[in-house]
């Protein structure tokens, strides 16, 4: 297929999978930052800062963000770029020069939800809005299983999906694990970062699951362990890695030679073995670190095996 | 005069509710309708709803009936409060385990064996059974009310199966998601972590066990008004929710039937009383009960929360003498005062009771969720004349008691004005290793003008509760959860095949 396309789709999936985490992001701070700090400190939460580091910029004038900005700034501000409305309008322009390879249920649902957040008719109220955000893109994804050909443009399109996934999970826990060496009274791990853990866990809906598959308290290593090396619960990174790798894999006409999908694979053995060893919880940052690098060359090297190109933006490969 | 919560006899806002009350004014009437509407929307979505009975005599499904005007207590009436229930349920604690080893409080002559023996909570089943840690109230929900003073009293104890704690939890939910304007100033202590005490407290007491312990939450079924809680639970906790027909005895071992055949339970978190759990020891009818359980828990292999015969201390006769027991076991003065309560066994307190019976309220001793509760000077004359009739047939099973004026919180009408309606609360105690008390707890309201039944099935509705953090300055805006920056993210990739083409074509140029 045309490495254009695939390209489109690749980032039709990207952009929508950017667009959920954001808003589910959006949810789980909200809804802790309204609380005080609980008597038993694994409440404590994500702070607006934190989710502004996790999209990869600061509050203006190095103050500490506020609630109000920081939803503003990620919800339906079109001048950012980063914003779910921005996120949406890029995956609707994409869809747009797909119409002859997606499904016609697939672009109405893409190009309502790109309508509704422009005209401003969706609520903005967080919580009706984060709301919305989750239908929306649930029934994007439903309708895309239903009614889309698997063929590569499937497997390109869950492939960004799944990558995006992958990436901004793995934001997450990088900001809300407790960096190397950092440990509060006693040696335990520090109560504030514990709790940013719990947020995450309820941001990207997996706190049931969590309950279900580890018998351990929502503490930081736990639950970062979880969402790290958890292959059962789908929105783990290693889930999403290998879910990506298997949708290249599919579209690949020689996937054993595809340096992307061997790349994958090698981190997904790699996201194994350091599961099975990251008992108490150690060597966790450093695997988040490893896995973000990884995941940024195998980016590179998705886009230089089947966009033709030589994408990459200076961001990609700093740290 | 009644005291209200948030404004003081004058009409102002009482200090801790000043900016409160300034964003009630801000949104107005039809704010509050509209998120009223929201609200019911949401809670039929996700099936958080009661049964209620309506005027045709059908059973309907109605959403939980939160009202938007929050509670507020201060942090240090807050502590106040808990101690004084740490106290109590501590207290209450020893007698359980004092009534069914020692009876040292019996042989003191401070509770006569005459009133113990005869409550029908009292279990003989529990004889010389101590369960791990020697904890027998795992959970425990108290129902507190305020008199005209403001000063805290306590009406109820309630040590069997207490509920409601689900409820706290979703408003909670649903009040960040309706009015979050509304916690503008305020840092309010969550409540969301009781879940995980309730496990770990389960888990505490649950025999000791290979790895973890396996904790199930036992429902009689779909069918029981709570049901939604008892699941609500087992999903927070990540345990099984089970039946009867779930459970087995094998050599007094309990365990869960499951596709991998038998599983070992070693602590249930049971949500029916006493009488129906065993047909063996209890009432033998019972189709809800696991024959041979109390074998089990007899023999140490299974942890059941709350123990078994825990209903013999909040049953309302002994509820007249608790602070007599705090004093008996702890040598403390109670905390937390007791509502004046007349024992109807005793004859000069029966005639005195019944010579006011307009003035007093007056219960069945055994029951709770407000049944058969009379309150006098609200009761037409047939039903006192008929009260007094049941009363002389049988006063060893009543109480009477002085009625408490109760305070009012304001409340949205159906027109989206405010009006004050009576509040109780019931905050939830979690007793595994220590004592946790959630902060808060569950304020049920009258929606009826005047009346003083805040019961849901009886047109009750309920309030989210904060408890406020201490130290906050009304003046300056609220301590954000200030955080050490994190790593530095590379920034989020945005990718375009023009872009990339143009770059391309940079690169062939910059090549030739």
């Amino acid at each position: 297929m045309l490495a254009r396309i695939a390209h489109e789709l690749f980032w039709l999936g990207r952009n929508l999978g950017r667009a959920e985490h954001t808003a589910r992001m959006l949810d789980g701070v909200f809804h802790a930052d309204l609380q005080g700090r609980p008597e038993d400190p694994s409440g404590v939460t994500l702070s607006w800062d934190s989710l502004l580091a996790i999209m990869g910029s600061s509050a203006p004038e190095g103050d500490s963000a506020s609630r109000d900005v920081t939803i503003a700034a990620l919800t339906q501000d079109a001048t950012n770029v980063n914003s779910v409305a921005s996120c949406v309008a890029r995956a609707r322009n994409g869809a747009r020069s797909l119409r002859d390879v997606i499904s016609a249920e697939m672009w109405e649902a893409i190009n309502t939800f790109h309508l509704e957040l422009v005209d401003q008719r969706v609520s903005s109220g967080p919580y009706a809005f984060v709301s919305y955000v989750k239908a929306r893109c649930a029934l994007f994804w439903g309708v895309a299983a239903r009614t889309m050909l698997r063929d590569e443009a499937h497997a390109f399109l869950d492939a960004g999906g799944r990558f995006e996934s992958a990436d901004m999970v793995l934001r997450m826990l990088r900001v809300a694990l407790p960096p190397v060496g950092e440990a509060g009274e006693d040696g335990e791990p520090s109560p504030t970062r514990d709790g940013q853990a719990l947020a995450l866990l309820q941001a990207v809906g997996g706190f049931q699951a969590y309950r279900r598959a580890v018998p351990a308290p929502p503490n930081a290593a736990p639950v970062a362990s979880f969402l790290l090396f958890r292959l059962s619960y789908p929105d783990s990174v290693a889930a999403s890695i290998n879910a990506a790798r298997f949708a290249l894999s599919v579209a690949d006409g020689n996937p054993r030679a595809s340096e992307p999908v061997l790349r994958l694979s090698r981190l997904l053995a790699d996201l194994e073995f350091r599961g099975r060893i990251a008992g108490d919880g150690a060597g966790l940052v450093e695997a988040c670190e490893i896995v973000g690098r990884e995941l940024a060359l195998a980016d590179r090297d998705i886009a230089e095996r089947y966009f033709g190109g030589t994408a990459t933006n200076d961001g990609l490969l700093r740290r | 005069m009644r005291f209200d919560e948030i404004f003081d006899g004058a009409g102002a806002p009482r200090p801790d509710a000043v900016a409160l009350a300034a964003e009630l004014e801000r949104l107005g009437p039809e704010r509050l309708l509209a998120a009223g509407r929201l609200r019911d929307a949401i809670f039929m979505q996700q099936g958080i709803t009661f049964d209620a009975t309506g005027n045709d005599g059908a059973v309907h499904d109605r959403p939980f009936p939160l009202d938007l005007v929050p509670r507020i207590i201060p942090g240090a009436e807050w502590r106040h409060i808990k101690r004084g229930l740490a106290q109590r349920i501590r207290a209450l604690n020893y007698f359980v385990d004092d009534v069914y080893h020692e009876r040292r409080i019996v042989h003191a002559g401070v509770v006569p064996w005459a009133l113990i023996a005869s409550r029908s909570h009292f279990a003989r089943a529990a004889h010389n059974i101590r369960p791990p840690g020697g904890v027998y109230c795992h959970v425990s929900g108290c129902d507190l009310v305020r008199d005209d003073d403001g000063s805290w009293y306590v009406l109820e104890d309630n040590v069997r199966t207490p509920s409601g704690i689900s409820y706290v939890i979703e408003n909670r939910i649903a009040m960040t998601r309706l009015v979050p304007s509304l916690f503008g100033r305020y840092r309010v202590r969550p409540v969301d972590h009781y879940p995980g005490l309730l496990l770990a407290a389960l888990r505490a007491v649950a025999p000791a066990a290979e790895g973890e312990a396996t904790v199930v939450v036992w429902t009689p079924g779909p069918m029981n008004s709570a049901y939604f809680e008892h699941a609500f639970l087992a999903r927070q906790m990540g345990v099984e929710l089970v039946e009867a027909s779930d459970l087995v005895v094998r050599d007094d071992v309990c365990y869960i039937r499951t596709t991998n055949g038998l599983a070992r339970v070693d602590a249930i978190y049971r949500r029916l009383d006493d009488a129906f759990i065993d047909p063996l020891e209890f009432r033998p009818d019972s189709l809800l009960g696991v024959p041979g359980l109390i074998r089990a828990y007899r023999a140490g292999t299974v942890a059941i929360a709350n123990a078994i015969g825990t209903g013999v201390a909040d049953d309302k006769a002994v509820y007249r003498y608790v602070p007599d027991i705090i004093r008996f076991y702890l040598e403390e003065e109670p905390l937390l005062e007791n509502v004046p309560t007349y024992l109807l066994s005793r004859p000069d307190q029966l005639e005195h009771a019944l010579d006011r019976l307009h003035e007093l309220v007056f219960k069945p001793t055994g029951e709770s969720g407000g049944k058969g509760v009379v309150i006098g000077p609200h009761a037409d004359r047939a039903t006192l004349d008929a009260l007094e009739r049941t009363i002389r047939a049988d006063p060893t099973n009543w109480i009477a008691q002085e009625v408490i004026g109760l305070s009012t919180v304001p409340v949205v009408g159906p027109d989206g004005e405010l009006s004050p309606r009576h509040v109780d609360l019931r905050p939830f105690a979690v007793f595994g290793e220590t004592i946790k008390i959630v902060p808060g707890g569950l304020t049920r309201v009258a929606l009826r003008e005047g009346s003083m039944i805040v019961n849901s099935s009886q047109g009750g509705g309920s309030k989210d509760t904060w408890v406020l953090e201490d130290g906050l300055d009304d003046h300056a805006p609220p301590a954000r959860i200030v955080d050490r920056a994190g790593p530095m993210l590379p920034d989020l990739r945005l990718d375009s095949w023009s872009a990339q083409q143009q770059q391309q074509q940079q690169h062939a140029r910059d090549a030739r």
